[in-house]
């Protein structure tokens, strides 16, 4: 890899690599060597600017889950075709650890999550300078015995109230960053964000027609279900609570690598009013947000496994903000 | 000239007219009149006996599902070919039967079927389901499950024997898988960790590896699954390991994967999941799946039926 250390044999080998030694290895300071002093970190959560707003969230979250894991499942990656040597990498990971520490979900419990994140991230000469990330915060709330509307609400005011607390992401608030690829041209990719936006275009027969019978699908909030019936419900009441939000797809990567399934990432957003009845109670009009990454791997029948993370503490938030119920 | 496009699709075509499409009389045509059924719970002989068995098995969960989650397989149109189908099986226990009276509870499990097919025949069989997943589901441990079904069956001298190899019958298939290097990759992964090498699992198994193992068991990370197979091992330390069967297969667009049938032989002298050392001779009949990537084994699913371990531990004792 032109610019890369050479112990990194390639891209997905360089974010494993960098993602143990920051983490599992506690190299926090490394950050300061493989993450750009300005880099924009997207979280549903809000925006962060530079890689000292990282480390100290990275620290935070180790004295909370000191023995927290974080295995990659998969890299799905693309080169941009405008910058050579720059790279972006989709990083699905099962992180998971026992909540031991104080933090943001308050005193420890002793109990243990597991969930997905999904991370994408610009990389250029052993530099993360530019990312997108969503962690399954709906699911780490329940497995540490909250309700996500609840959870949201400490959060409100554990960060000052609603007129101080932290805002999540809106593209209101985007900075541009060094990266501007829209991923890669495979079939896969496009495929994948052809049956996103079907399905936001509400024609869920799509399901039954793309979807292999056997599908297994893993959503936010640390659930998952079987076949047809799952992935369709779950995806009507997601669209059903925002109708008519603007669908958005922003990056799309498709991979066809030897020993490997046909694969694709795509990040997309709804963005628009909380203005109907299905993952998130009574519409209220809310303005909201939702940054969704999805991954998807085909088999023989269909798509066979689907992989979608988005931060329901997030929306909620967003909401409470808007209504005003915060207490 | 077959139905059926693939070995593939003819497998999950015919499971799908077998149980969600009811035509359980179709088993007389595509199952062999004198075919050998040796499923963990029973050696079964003929097709009228596997038809009053899956007859019984929708009885009990009328809506079942059977979600052909992979098949592994090997062979050619003219030898025949030897599937290895891992399915994902859903219902609600709504009918009497062999679980006992309905509970109305929904329960989801899993399945591995070693079927032996020439021209659209199926004629020689190896099952496993994972019938320990369910009974926890319904509410039972393995263990009374097993106590309860000797009790219904008539008391120990009367009880179904589960499989063991004395009872085996040959069938028409004699093959032992297609030599490829995928599954000799996985079969040596197993032999070594059942020779107390379990730190084959640090350098062959990928750090994200996710597994499913009998009983409903899952687990993420190499630790959770060294754990697993040193349980299993630690309960039978000197019954001998056999490779059955393996099947590698690399296709284009699918991940590199593997089906091994294997199964070990021996007594019942550790300490484990299956209580104290009794020394009852069991048989373990068990199969692995498991799908490759760039960082080594990444999904695994290990079937074998630990009620029927359970019945010959509890029958030998008796």
């Amino acid at each position: 890899m032109k610019d890369f250390s050479n112990q990194f044999k390639d891209l997905p080998d360089y974010i494993l690599k960098i993602t143990k030694e920051i983490w599992e290895d506690r190299g926090l300071s490394t950050l300061h060597h493989y993450y750009g002093k300005d880099i924009p970190m997207r979280f549903p959560s809000g925006l962060v600017r530079g890689n000292a707003g990282v480390i100290d969230g990275t620290l935070a979250t180790l004295c909370e889950f000191p023995d927290r894991q974080l295995l990659g499942e998969d890299v799905i990656w693309s080169q941009d075709t405008q910058d050579t040597g720059r790279y972006l990498s989709s990083h699905r990971l099962v992180t998971m650890g026992t909540h031991t520490g104080h933090g943001a979900f308050g005193p420890p419990t002793g109990k243990r999550f597991e969930i997905r994140v999904i991370a994408d991230c610009a990389a250029k000469a052993d530099v993360i300078d530019d990312e997108w990330l969503i962690r399954d915060v709906g699911g780490i709330a329940r497995q540490l015995g909250w309700d996500p509307v609840e959870y949201a609400r400490y959060q409100i005011q554990t960060e000052g109230g609603p007129d101080k607390c932290q805002r999540p992401f809106h593209p209101d608030h985007d900075v541009d960053g060094p990266y501007m690829g829209r991923g890669n041209d495979n079939e896969w990719g496009q495929r994948l964000a052809s049956i996103l936006t079907q399905m936001m275009d509400k024609d869920f027969t799509v399901i039954r027609r793309e979807y292999d019978r056997a599908a297994r699908t893993e959503h936010w909030g640390a659930r998952g279900g079987w076949s047809f019936d799952f992935a369709e419900t779950d995806w009507m009441r997601l669209r059903s609570s925002f109708p008519t939000a603007a669908f958005k797809i922003h990056h799309v990567i498709g991979r066809e690598d030897p020993g490997t399934p046909y694969r694709a990432a795509v990040r997309w957003s709804l963005t628009g009013k909380h203005s109907g009845h299905g993952f998130f109670g009574a519409p209220t009009g809310a303005e909201v947000h939702v940054m969704g990454a999805t991954h998807a791997e085909w088999g023989e029948w269909g798509l066979r496994r689907e992989f979608t993370i988005l931060d329901e503490v997030a929306i909620w938030k967003q909401i409470h903000l808007h209504t005003g119920n915060v207490e | 000239m077959s139905r059926f496009a693939t070995l593939p699709d003819y497998i999950q075509g015919v499971t799908f007219e077998i149980w969600e499409g009811r035509q359980i009389a179709s088993l007389r045509e595509s199952y062999g009149t004198d075919m050998v059924m040796r499923s963990t719970q029973a050696l079964i002989l003929g097709t009228e006996g596997v038809i009053k068995d899956t007859l019984a098995a929708q009885a009990a969960f009328p809506d079942r599902e059977i979600l052909g989650d992979d098949v592994i397989w090997c062979g050619s149109e003219a030898e025949g070919y030897l599937s290895s189908h891992r399915s994902v099986i859903t219902g609600t226990h709504t009918g009497h039967g062999v679980f006992g009276a309905p509970t109305g509870k929904r329960v989801t499990t899993r399945c591995i079927a070693d079927c032996f097919v020439q021209d659209d025949v199926i004629t020689d069989e190896w099952l496993c389901y994972d019938v320990s997943s369910m009974v926890q589901q319904l509410g039972h441990s393995p263990r009374d499950w097993a106590a309860e079904q000797i009790a219904r069956e008539g008391g120990p001298d009367q009880a179904t024997r589960p499989f063991t190899p004395d009872q085996d019958r040959p069938g028409p298939y004699a093959g032992t898988g297609n030599g490829h290097e995928l599954g000799d990759r996985l079969a040596d992964i197993l032999s070594r960790i059942m020779d107390y090498d379990v730190a084959t699992v640090g350098r062959d198994y990928d750090r994200a590896v996710s597994f499913y193992h009998a009983g409903g068991v899952t687990g993420w990370g190499r630790p959770a699954v060294e754990a697993e197979w040193m349980q299993l091992r630690a309960a039978f330390p000197d019954a001998r390991f056999t490779i059955h069967h393996k099947t590698g297969r690399n296709d284009p667009g699918e991940p590199d994967r593997a089906a091994i049938r294997w199964s070990l032989d021996g007594a019942h002298s550790g300490h484990g999941r299956f209580g104290a050392p009794t020394g009852a001779q069991v048989h373990t009949m068990g199969f692995t799946h498991a799908e490759f990537g760039p960082w080594g084994l990444r999904r695994e699913w290990s079937l074998w039926d630990e009620t029927a371990i359970w019945k010959q531990i509890l029958l030998a004792g008796a």
